[in-house]
């Protein structure tokens, strides 16, 4: 029943976040904004992880193609297909529902107990607007880009790494990534980062902008925050992958 | 002027306001006062429409704020200033962006005069040489200063101060009430003080509503508090000694 109070309460604050905003100068320059500190500011921690994970990928892919009845390019088919279809997506997702979410969460949390939301509806401001809109449009816009830096950084990982511990040559490996390439793949996962990138920031938005009480619980609404939105990215990884294969 | 008219307010069916009315007038300070609990923030809030009353009417110059739509609420919030507990600065805009904020939002200023206005706010609450500071980086004195020059940069004509000396030394304290008076006055505001800190009301306590319990205990000005007999009234003010033999030697005068 609290859960269907929440979810109720969920669409409610949308219904509150997507009303006309008091001034559009002031919010373009937000999603200016956000997109610097939420999407600029994940390039770093996005590139890191794609490198080490397209690195394991492909030995991973290796270790479990070692028969000579199966060409060695497999290994970089392997490695792109995983990295476009899930890894730079689902998994990357996750990883950012921690790293932007629980950013969010604390950020509108902590402006919550300290009164800074009540100030902003006091001088008459749309403060689940002002607030939550900019972070919305700044990380569905970002996540695409994010996700296609992902792959990118994700295949030169496994360039590197494959050719270094000898899994796999260079010239096997760069062939193997173009092999058989289909970029419906690719549509198909950005169409999943954007609907990834509106659950990351509206469910940890609607968790610190609900928040009551202090700083203990702006920690557990953001713990709560990063729980939920990882298990809406699998639900709708699930739905997504089925209406659109 | 603000009137509040049988407010009545519960949590939880747990009654935290119970028929208050009041009128607050306009240039004075006016003050609720009363014990931690007693629900001053609680009826502040509802005044200003944080929280919604179950019943009763609060009037702003005859309009009923209770019956307003989103809408007509929004524009009426733009002839609001408030100053919370903390200051609720903006933690992530420097102090002159925090007081043109407001100016931002909802005027259509050019730059220039926007910078004319947050100026003689700044001035008007004697902050100089902090405008590209942040708030973590100045004092909760000059915090609070810079909460007023906020709540006034659009020329509010109703001001509201949740406790705004809590947490202060009570030589900042004092600098606060005089300011809070003296932007009362001069620009002939309804201001609306919540506090229980005693040099506030004997200060500039014009007018003073005293709420235990969520009732409305007792109303009258700083000189009418020394001469109640109100048991509740006399207990919470003059708990302190001190307080005690301030009255005692005001009375013989």
């Amino acid at each position: 029943m609290k859960s269907l109070e929440q979810v109720g309460k969920y669409f409610e604050l949308l219904v509150r976040v997507f009303s006309k905003p008091e001034r559009h100068s002031i919010y373009v320059r937000q999603v200016f904004n956000e997109i610097d500190n939420l999407g600029v500011n994940s390039v770093g921690i996005v590139t890191v992880i794609s490198i080490f994970m397209g690195g394991i990928m492909t030995l991973q892919v290796a270790y479990n193609l070692q028969n000579p009845l199966l060409p060695i390019y497999l290994i970089g088919l392997g490695t792109r297909d995983t990295l476009i279809l899930e890894f730079s997506s689902t998994i990357l997702a996750l990883i950012m529902a921690g790293k932007i979410g629980s950013n969010i969460t604390s950020e509108i949390g902590s402006m919550k107990v300290t009164e800074q939301i009540d100030s902003l509806e006091i001088m008459g401001v749309n403060s689940a607007s002002y607030l939550i809109l900019p972070k919305i449009i700044a990380v569905v816009l970002m996540f695409p880009v994010l996700y296609i830096i992902s792959v990118f950084f994700g295949l030169i990982g496994g360039l590197i790494v494959g050719p270094a511990v000898g899994a796999v040559t260079a010239t096997d490996y760069l062939n193997g990534i173009q092999y058989l390439f289909n970029s419906y793949y690719v549509t198909y996962s950005l169409i999943k980062c954007l609907v990834f990138g509106f659950l990351i920031s509206s469910i940890s938005a609607f968790f610190g902008y609900t928040v009551e009480g202090g700083a203990f619980d702006v920690g557990t609404a953001s713990t709560r925050a990063v729980v939920n939105t990882n298990i809406m990215i699998l639900v709708w990884d699930l739905i997504l992958t089925q209406l659109l294969f | 002027m603000i009137e509040v008219r049988n407010i009545y307010k519960s949590f939880e069916n747990k009654d935290v306001l119970k028929n208050i009315s009041k009128v607050f007038n306009e240039g004075e300070t006016n003050l609720i006062i009363g014990r931690s609990g007693s629900g001053k923030t609680v009826l502040l809030k509802s005044i200003v429409g944080l929280h919604e009353v179950d019943q009763g009417q609060i009037l702003y110059d005859g309009r009923d704020f209770t019956k307003m739509n989103p809408k007509l609420r929004k524009k009426l919030r733009q002839e609001m200033g408030m100053v919370f507990q903390g200051g609720a600065l903006f933690d992530s805009l420097t102090v002159e962006e925090n007081v043109r904020f407001p100016l931002d939002m909802f005027s259509e200023m050019s730059g220039v005069e926007k910078q004319k206005q947050v100026d003689f706010c700044l001035e008007r609450v004697n902050i100089r040489d902090a405008n590209k500071l942040y708030p973590s980086e100045i004092s909760g004195g000059m915090q609070k200063r810079v909460a007023i020059a906020r709540a006034i940069v659009l020329n509010p004509k109703y001001l509201f101060c949740d406790e705004p000396n809590s947490g202060l030394d009570p030589e900042t304290s004092l600098v606060i009430d005089k300011l809070v008076r003296s932007i009362t006055v001069d620009l002939k505001i309804t201001t609306i003080i919540n506090t229980h800190d005693m040099n506030s009301v004997m200060e500039i306590g014009d007018n003073i509503l005293f709420i235990s319990d969520g009732e409305m205990c007792w109303e009258g000005n700083r000189k009418e508090i020394l001469h109640s007999t109100n048991q509740k009234l006399q207990e919470f003010v003059f708990a302190n000694k001190q307080y005690q033999r301030i009255r005692d030697d005001k009375i013989k005068e």
